[in-house]
């Protein structure tokens, strides 16, 4: 076991290193000065150029991908956004805490929508079949439209959540974990807790709704094939509750399609994260991203495609791991 | 008829009589023939309304926010604009885009995977490494990447969304290539001396056509997602073409105070990506046995 997941996550490394290149190649691709970036567009063409030197900017391609990669690894060096006036990695530093917490949120969401969609989409009740037409509505509706329904929905006529931001407090608590759920918690703050939920419900829905319906509607398939395999065939001669049978047997056979199907939806979840934290204002890297775009500050969002991707990587070398866990035969 | 014309004229390949396909139309589902026929009306629609309409989409017609089912079905923007004319260009905006990209996708995806499922050795190992690297990372957020870098326009979200949209077909094409190749009228046509690139377009491609359309139609309702989605965060053509993504996003400040101006592209995204996911599953029912 442990073999294997050692030979997984090495797998990881070129990986790795083909995004680190591919970030690279883009940044210089970008026809953004670095230099005029750090020292505005004010600063005289000697100064710009002493700065170009400096930075290494006219030597040739494979040098700056080494140094870019030195900057990279040994000082955490993303760039300079012209945008703020700031290392890249101070605004993403700011910004990851929320969309981490947004994203958990989210996570645990899929999860639960998507073994409800399955459990309830594979029985035979009477509402299923309205549920699958539910589920192929949500996998068509595009993130914002999700969220701009929600926000005249829920704020605009019900007032039950509000629309854009993530705390409506302006003295909430900022550490020590920077995930306001846990740091109010821990401050015996309950009022900015529950507020903070508020804000985080309509952006998780919106994140989670098409990942929820791709892996419930995996989930559901196999979970079928399962139940109709000979083993569930024998656990039912012997007596078994149908709900004994649906844990331990269908739902443990059934998990490993849904597993990688999560690892891969999480791509789609994290670009999601863009359009859906610009809907509500979310102060999280999603929104540093996308408020890059308009003034082409580049290096911001190279940043937060960078720290997306490396997301991306692991999850779902982690996810493949898991799989085998709950699966020996793909060990083998 | 001499072997050698057999094995040339590519008869003994997985080729099917055009009136199966009538036959299986026939008895699709009901449900899957509705959704064929409703996205051939909505293509009708996006490709016909824009002579039937006639009201230029990038001209102001009408006072600012005005209000939706009066002298304009849809309303105006804050420019005044008509909303139901910009929708229709933008959705055969929508269209044009994602027939671009799902072609260049199809066609590059489909030489690399037929090379690499022909060939064995280093030439397949070194395509499906460049394959494997692509699908390992996030395809959206790259295309994301790409398309700032290179410049904000419809053209470059297209070029970015393409070049991470081609691997996914190389992945299916080259499994597909791999299994038909070991098949006896390949090894036939190999001893008759049918040199190799003819081989791989007349004998290995008919026979992993029907899996890349299935790829490629149950792909459309995704792909029109994404490029709206990148429009919306502002990387596509400037203001003020009409692009239902950026639309939306432009009546995203008058929410509260005029939500047609997003939510009518909006729910337009919705209706074109549903039907086509739809479509999609019936073309997969149509092609599979």
């Amino acid at each position: 076991m442990l073999a294997f997941a050692a030979k997984r996550l090495a797998m990881m490394l070129p990986v790795l290193l083909f995004l680190t290149a591919v970030i690279f190649l883009l940044n210089s691709l970008s026809p953004i000065d670095p230099a005029r970036a750090v020292l505005g567009p004010s600063a005289s063409r000697g100064a710009v150029e002493r700065l170009r030197e400096q930075l290494g900017v006219n030597d040739p391609l494979p040098v700056q991908y080494v140094d870019y990669l030195q900057d990279l690894f040994l000082h955490a060096d993303l760039g300079y956004s012209a945008r703020l006036q700031q290392p890249v990695t101070a605004g993403l530093g700011e910004a990851l805490p929320n969309t981490l917490e947004l994203t958990a949120v989210a996570l645990l969401l899929t999860i639960v929508l998507s073994v409800l969609l399955a459990l309830a989409s594979a029985g035979r009740w009477r509402g299923a079949p309205l549920l699958r037409a539910l589920m192929v509505g949500g996998a068509s509706a595009p993130a914002f439209l999700l969220g701009i329904a929600g926000i005249l929905i829920f704020f605009s006529e019900l007032g039950w959540l509000p629309a854009t931001g993530r705390t409506s407090f302006e003295t909430a608590p900022t550490g020590p974990t920077g995930f306001i759920l846990i740091d109010s918690a821990l401050a015996g703050r309950p009022a900015v807790f529950t507020d903070g939920l508020k804000h985080m419900i309509m952006p998780a829905v919106c994140i989670a709704m098409i990942p929820s319906v791709a892996v419930g509607r995996t989930l559901r398939s196999s979970l079928i094939t399962a139940m109709s395999s000979d083993y569930v065939r024998t656990a039912r001669s012997k007596g078994l509750t149908e709900r004994e049978i649906l844990f331990k047997h269908g739902l443990r056979n059934a998990i490993g399609p849904a597993l990688a199907m999560l690892g891969l939806q999480s791509g789609l979840m994290l670009a999601g994260v863009v359009v859906v934290e610009t809907v509500f204002s979310w102060p999280g890297i999603g929104l540093y991203a996308s408020q890059a775009i308009p003034v082409a500050d580049f290096p911001a969002i190279a940043g937060v495609a960078l720290v997306i991707g490396v997301a991306y990587v692991v999850i779902n070398g982690v996810v493949d791991v898991l799989q085998a866990v709950a699966d020996p035969r793909i060990r083998l | 008829m001499t072997t050698r014309e057999l094995v040339l004229g590519g008869r003994l390949g997985p080729t099917r009589p055009p009136s199966e396909l009538g036959r299986r139309l026939r008895r699709l589902p009901r449900a899957d023939r509705a959704a064929l026929l409703a996205l051939a009306v909505l293509l009708l629609v996006s490709f016909l309304g824009p002579f039937v309409v006639g009201t230029n989409p990038e001209e102001p017609v009408g006072a600012p926010f005005t209000r939706p089912f009066g002298e304009f079905w849809l309303g105006t923007d804050e420019l005044g604009h008509d909303i139901f004319s910009r929708i229709l260009y933008g959705a055969r905006q929508s269209w044009i885009g994602a027939f671009i990209v799902v072609a260049s996708g199809v066609v590059i995806g489909t030489t690399v995977g037929l090379i690499a499922g022909a060939t064995r050795g280093w030439v397949d190992t070194v395509l499906m490494r460049v394959t494997d690297a692509f699908l390992a990372l996030p395809g959206p957020v790259l295309a994301l990447a790409i398309a700032a870098a290179l410049g904000r326009s419809y053209e470059n979200t297209l070029i970015a969304v393409a070049i991470v949209w081609w691997p996914l077909y190389a992945r299916v094409v080259r499994s597909e290539a791999r299994a038909f190749s070991s098949r006896p009228y390949i090894e036939a046509a190999k001893l008759a001396g049918v040199p190799a690139w003819r081989r791989l377009i007349r004998h290995l491609l008919p026979g992993t056509l029907p899996v890349i359309v299935v790829a490629a139609s149950l792909d459309v309702g995704g792909l029109i997602l994404t490029v709206a989605g990148l429009s919306f965060l502002g990387l596509g053509a400037p203001q003020p073409a009409p692009e239902l993504g950026a639309m939306t996003a432009q009546g995203l400040p008058y929410i509260l105070s005029s939500n047609w101006v997003a939510l009518f592209p909006g729910m337009a995204i919705f209706l074109i990506a549903l039907l086509c996911n739809l479509a999609g599953d019936a073309v997969r029912d149509l092609l599979e046995e």
